[in-house]
């Protein structure tokens, strides 16, 4: 009895999170056995050989790296720039008092429930007028004016005591000091939280991606599998080997800087609470 | 602006400084709009000017080339007597229906494990992680393995599956169980992320409160039904809000593991907007159908916001 007491809920604890990552151990399996053993019934767990043939065809035909970097640029270019609008716009809505401000805010605020579908097909004409399909910016930028960022980091900044602010500027700190010297110094574990959410977004973003990106060589990882997924029904040796190997990258960041990343989710995530 | 760097600044640049800074102290609003503007203007441009586009688009019979004509409500008239459009309205709500409840009780169970048994143990950051990182794959991944995994002869659920139970289902091929086998993937997917969520809000429980429950002894369902899950509202509300918005924009998932067949029996309101628009080219129809999602978005959030009385918490 006192064995279950002190075992049990680690037995079910391990084995739920075993089942839950089967799906990508079996992705990983797939990626990297023969194509015969894949076609086996029943299916076969261990490989008769390991073997890279689909790993190096997803290089050999297909412009993998090429999506690869498209999509670290797309998804570095959205953080940037979006730390970038989204900062300075916190800063305004949550510190500096003008006309209209929380009217304007409010009116933000209703866009962040806005699916892609709603605009992707106006999206897709001026993206068309100003040439901007089948490029970076083109895909970026929409996702940069999304409401998310303003919303969390004004949400913190609202919380910093005014003190702070007030004695700033008695020693002669301007707007733009404050924000510099005493904000952004005190919001680091915030902008850095946003960060990490936003650049998921932007690396993981498939809807407005395929519409904006028809061209092979421009498209990001997302959009790259879809397309892979498409040229071969059934070929799942390479179709596996690039749904893995898209997932590296995730994996890699994500046993690195695991607990960075979790706490930016959850800070990201009770946000809407202050 | 600076404390420090202020002397190294040439004569004419400081007082240009001084009078930007003057005109400023002067006229704050200005300047707080000023702070504002970069973010509103492209807010205004990619995301604003869409939306009104969109409606624009909706009352056309849009053709870019060869010129378009104002049809007024005749689109909407058009979708509203296509049954196609209802099954995909059906089909849309028939996966919330599935998905929300799945999403939100796997991310509650998760977080009350992990949180419940892992104050006093070691190791439980490796569940956590394990739960956690399939949120960070993008859709694509997710759909492909599900797809995988449900293969009707080589999958390797689809294969346990049948021969424990011979008469399950052949989840992707059959009509009645493509939508549902979508759910389970897409719970698997987002499912992580909800746990965070969850333990956020039970960690900000006064540990006080377990410990006078327990003097009083209360037994755990007990501690779940009244102190847990009462104190948990504003976490479990602002998880249910961004669930049902995902849950109605649904469309990677559909699009990669059953192009919403067999037949339409998968098709959601995204992927017939989607297909409307990109393979068909009737792009005012595809428009309003887009019109019709934000509406139905917008008044489900908005309800779902008045009855649950989430105002305070959003604010």
């Amino acid at each position: 009895m006192r064995w279950i007491k002190r075992y049990g809920p680690y037995l079910v604890l391990y084995g739920v999170a075993f089942l839950w990552i089967i799906p990508i151990l079996w992705m990983a399996d797939t990626a990297f056995k023969p194509t015969r053993d894949i076609f086996s019934i029943p299916p076969k767990w261990i490989p008769s050989h390991f073997t890279t043939e689909h790993v190096q065809r997803l290089f050999a035909e297909w412009p993998f790296a090429r999506w690869l970097l498209n999509s670290l640029i797309v998804a570095g270019s959205v953080t940037l720039g979006s730390l970038l609008v989204s900062v300075p716009a916190a800063f305004s809505f949550s510190r500096l008092r003008w006309k209209g401000r929380d009217a304007v805010f409010m009116f933000l605020l209703v866009f962040m429930l806005l699916p892609w579908q709603v605009n992707v097909i106006p999206l897709f004409f001026m993206m068309t007028k100003f040439r901007f399909l089948n490029t970076y910016q083109g895909v970026a930028l929409p996702i940069i004016a999304m409401p998310i960022g303003v919303f969390l980091l004004r949400q913190f900044f609202i919380n910093i005591p005014r003190d702070l602010e007030d004695a700033a500027r008695i020693d002669g700190c301007s707007s733009l000091g404050v924000l510099l010297r005493v904000i952004l110094p005190l919001s680091r574990p915030v902008l850095a939280a946003f960060g990490v959410y936003i650049f998921n977004y932007a690396w993981n973003e498939f809807f407005w991606s395929m519409i904006c990106l028809r061209k092979p060589q421009m498209v990001t990882l997302p959009v790259g599998l879809k397309i892979l997924q498409g040229a071969f029904e059934i070929d799942y040796g390479l179709i596996l080997a690039g749904a893995f190997m898209a997932s590296l990258p995730s994996l890699a960041v994500f046993l690195l800087l695991r607990r960075q990343i979790i706490r930016g989710f959850t800070l990201a995530g009770s946000g809407v609470k202050g | 602006m600076g404390l420090k760097g202020r002397g190294a600044i040439p004569a004419p640049f400081s007082k240009m400084r001084k009078r930007i800074g003057r005109f400023f102290y002067r006229h704050p609003g200005i300047e707080g709009f000023l702070f504002a503007l970069p973010y509103i203007s492209l807010w205004a441009a990619f995301l604003a000017w869409p939306v009104v586009y969109g409606i624009y688009i909706s009352l056309f019979d849009w053709d870019p080339l060869r010129g378009s004509k104002f049809v007024g409500f005749a689109n909407y008239v058009e979708l509203f007597r296509e049954p196609r459009f209802w099954n995909a309205v059906i089909n849309t709500f028939k996966f919330a229906g599935m998905a929300i409840p799945l999403i939100l009780g796997l991310g509650l169970i998760f977080a009350l494990m992990v949180w419940g048994w892992g104050r006093t143990r070691r190791g439980i950051v490796a569940v956590q992680a394990s739960l956690f990182f399939p949120y960070l794959l993008t859709v694509s991944i997710v759909a492909i393995v599900w797809k995988w995994l449900l293969e009707r002869d080589m999958g390797l659920f689809q294969h346990y599956l049948s021969s424990l139970f011979p008469s399950a289902p052949v989840f992707l091929t059959e009509p009645a169980w493509a939508l549902p086998a979508i759910a389970v993937a897409t719970a698997w997917w987002l499912a992580g992320y909800r746990m965070l969520v969850f333990q956020a809000g039970l960690e900000e429980i006064p540990v006080e409160l377990f410990e006078s429950a327990e003097i009083d002894g209360a037994l755990p369902h007990h501690k779940l039904v009244h102190l847990i899950l009462p104190l948990l509202k504003p976490s479990l509300l602002f998880a249910l809000v961004l669930t049902t918005i995902s849950a109605f924009r649904t469309f990677g998932q559909v699009l990669i593991m059953t192009e919403g067949g067999p037949g339409w029996a998968s098709e959601v309101l995204a992927l017939y907007l989607y297909r409307v628009g990109f393979d068909y080219f009737d792009i005012g129809k595809a428009a309003a159908s887009g019109v019709v999602l934000l509406f139905l978005i917008l008044v489900i959030t908005l309800l779902g916001v008045k009855l649950l009385g989430l105002k305070s918490e959003l604010q």
